[in-house]
């Protein structure tokens, strides 16, 4: 067991989360979400945080996203800490080290999906046509070349998912982070974007750290980390 | 490929109907505002105009002229040289060249004290005078013994063109009394002024009250834009040195103050107007914004965990507000200018000429419009833009990604 009051920086983890513990308080209600997880996800893995509703997995993303302060404890992205940057700060690390997709899949509805792949290029600043060859270059991966120009409202919601996705990988994060990707999409079409995501994971060697409380689903990941209570129970 | 521009661009477009009400509001106070500025600049040169017409842009009398009252007081001493002076020393202007002799004109059976003027009118304003203000007839030339009366005065003596009247004009050092014969009627849009009216050439007041003599020398510039009115100022001082301190010059603006003050105030009324029309418009601006900000919540959301920050998201919002107004502003822009355009080769309507006379304001006015004018009001549109999305963009920039993207609208 490593002391806790011993701070050790790994080299090849992307992503390193030290005893973390996340406190909501509203209206002088505390509800402690997290108490203390301690996480680490290596280079080219494909993670899945496991646990049923409530037990702070969510909340665990937001944290690790530089979405949300923790009460206490560290975030470190691979040398630099993260808790306790600025709001503005946090945007930057967001915009040039992290990846995101969502439930909701949260597109822009209007812009094509081409667009959508291509907008964290554009807060980027990138040229036109670099970000329309990448864009273009992740949408085919997630086979959906042939939608380059339809709105989201035109797409299925597995098809938006999978733009979701190609925006997050477009812009070639250090660490894509999914929170129960696959929530809104029927059994069949989860498990087919799981599948886009692992093949991406070994043919690129994206970095994958995602939720979900789908049993059928985890057995495609290297690695579930089960989070109960907001705790660690336990890694398979 | 899109950028924040378009991406804009079609955001303020999501909600039609909305965005088009208030990029017309936007509209209509740019309209407004240029038609208003076309016709408050047609009215001021108009005035301008009408009054330098009437007094000069700069009169020379004797000092103190106005606490005196004897003719003889009122003399300009050695006028002839003093209009040479001012001559060369404008050579482009017109000097106008008056003798004012307070005198009693009779008809046959009636009598009425006026000021007759005497009056060497030089070709332009002489031009301008009889366009503006003669009625029936030709005006008096300087070897005849004519007279030109205003319409109401001839009324009151009961004479017609052509008829006698008498001029008394005792104590003065010339004939004192003469007949003239009737040549001219006169129309003034001021009814007081046109009851007073009578004007002979110089050379006959001359013989009548006062040989060589004159009190009034009126120097008329090639100017005919009120904007260009500081030259004026700007020449005052010059001439009075040089003409000395037995003679005032005043600038039409102390020759008639009133007019000069209701002119002065036409401009602040125009900003005061646009004022009302922008804060208006920019009230529905800041709704609109701010209705698509709360609809878009998520989305905003979305695009701050995405990484854009508080300053990228600020700068969104202002686009949007600014892309609004402006389209608003170039369709408004372009039906006002369009307006000025055609009224500007004249306008009238009725009951300009009873309201306006009194104010010296012309019959038929010329609006028109300056490059800068337009340029100005748009600024008024840019900055309505800028200031409406101030505080939707502030709370834009100040969402937390987290809770935004919770938000159901
Ligand atoms: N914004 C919030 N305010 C208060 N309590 C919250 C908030 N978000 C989450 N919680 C609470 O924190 C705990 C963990 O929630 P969450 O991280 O959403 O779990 P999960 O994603 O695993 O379902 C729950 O008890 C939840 O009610
Ligand atoms: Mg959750």
């Amino acid at each position: 067991m490593p002391s806790r009051n011993l701070v050790e920086v790994k080299v090849n983890a992307v992503l390193q989360v030290k005893n973390l513990t996340k406190i909501y308080k509203v209206d002088s209600v505390e509800t402690p979400a997290l108490r203390g997880v301690n996480l680490e996800v290596g280079q080219g893995e494909f993670a899945a945080l496991a646990g049923p509703s409530g037990s702070g997995k969510t909340t665990l993303l937001n944290l690790i996203g530089g979405l949300d302060h923790p009460t206490s404890g560290q975030v470190w992205l691979g040398q630099q800490r993260i808790d306790g940057l600025s709001k503005a700060q946090l945007a930057n690390l967001r915009l040039w080290n992290l990846g995101f997709v969502f439930q909701a899949y949260n597109l822009i509805p209007v812009l094509s999906a081409l667009e959508n792949a291509a907008f964290v290029l554009e807060l980027r600043g990138e040229s036109p046509a670099e970000r329309q060859a990448k864009a273009r270059a992740a949408l085919e991966t997630l086979g959906m070349g042939e939608f380059a120009d339809r709105r989201p409202n035109q797409l299925s919601g597995g098809q938006q998912q999978r733009v979701a996705v190609a925006r997050a990988l477009a812009a070639k994060p250090k660490i894509i982070l999914a929170d129960e990707p696959t929530a809104n999409l029927d059994s069949k079409t989860g498990i087919a974007l799981i599948e886009h995501m692992r093949a991406l994971n070994r043919e690129q060697g994206m970095t994958f750290l995602f939720s979900s409380h789908d049993p059928r689903l985890l057995e495609h990941v290297d690695r579930v980390v089960y989070l109960e209570d907001g705790r660690v129970q336990g890694v398979v | 490929m899109f950028n924040l521009l378009t991406l804009s661009w079609r955001n303020v477009w999501r909600q039609r109907g909305r965005s088009l009400l208030t990029a017309g509001a936007v509209g209509l106070a740019v309209f407004f505002a240029l038609v208003y500025q076309g016709l408050i600049g047609a009215v001021e040169n108009g005035m301008y105009n009408t009054l330098a017409q009437a007094v000069g842009h700069l009169q020379v009398r004797v000092a103190g002229y106005r606490d005196k009252r004897e003719l003889r007081d009122l003399l300009i001493p050695g006028a002839e040289a003093v209009k040479a002076k001012l001559q060369q020393a404008q050579p482009q202007a017109e000097i106008v060249v008056s003798l004012e002799v307070p005198a009693l004109l009779s008809g046959e059976s009636r009598s009425r004290g006026v000021l007759l003027v005497g009056q060497e009118q030089p070709p332009k304003f002489a031009q301008n005078f009889r366009a503006q203000f003669l009625q029936a007839g030709q005006m008096p030339t300087s070897n005849t013994q004519g007279i030109a009366l205003g319409a109401a005065l001839a009324r009151a003596l009961q004479v017609k063109l052509g008829d006698a009247v008498y001029a008394y004009a005792p104590n003065t050092q010339g004939s004192g009394a003469a007949a003239y014969k009737v040549v001219a009627l006169l129309h003034f849009p001021d009814p007081a002024a046109e009851g007073r009216a009578a004007y002979l050439s110089l050379a006959a007041a001359q013989a009548l009250a006062a040989p060589g003599g004159a009190t009034r020398l009126e120097l008329h510039l090639p100017i005919t834009r009120y904007s260009q009115d500081s030259l004026v100022s700007a020449l005052r001082p010059a001439l009075a040195i040089a003409l000395g301190p037995g003679l005032s010059v005043e600038t039409w603006r102390e020759v008639n103050p009133s007019l000069a003050q209701v002119l002065a105030l036409l401009q602040p009324l125009v900003l005061v107007m646009m004022l009302i029309f922008f804060v208006l418009a920019g009230l529905m601006v800041v709704n609109t914004v701010y209705l698509g900000l709360l609809e878009r919540t998520r989305e905003f959301g979305v695009i701050t965990a995405l990484g854009a920050g508080p300053a990228k998201v600020t700068w969104m919002v202002l686009l949007e507000s600014l892309l609004l107004c402006l389209s608003g502003a170039v369709g408004g822009g372009l039906l006002g200018v369009g307006l000025v355009t055609i009224l500007s080769k004249g306008f009238t309507y009725p009951g300009l000429d009873k309201i306006g006379g009194t104010f010296g304001i012309p019959q038929v006015l010329y609006p028109s419009l300056s490059v800068w004018a337009v340029l100005g009001t748009l600024l008024f549109a840019v900055l309505t833009g800028l200031l409406a999305a101030w505080w939707p963009a502030r709370v834009a920039a100040q969402m937390e990604p987290v809770e935004a993207m919770r938000f159901n609208a």
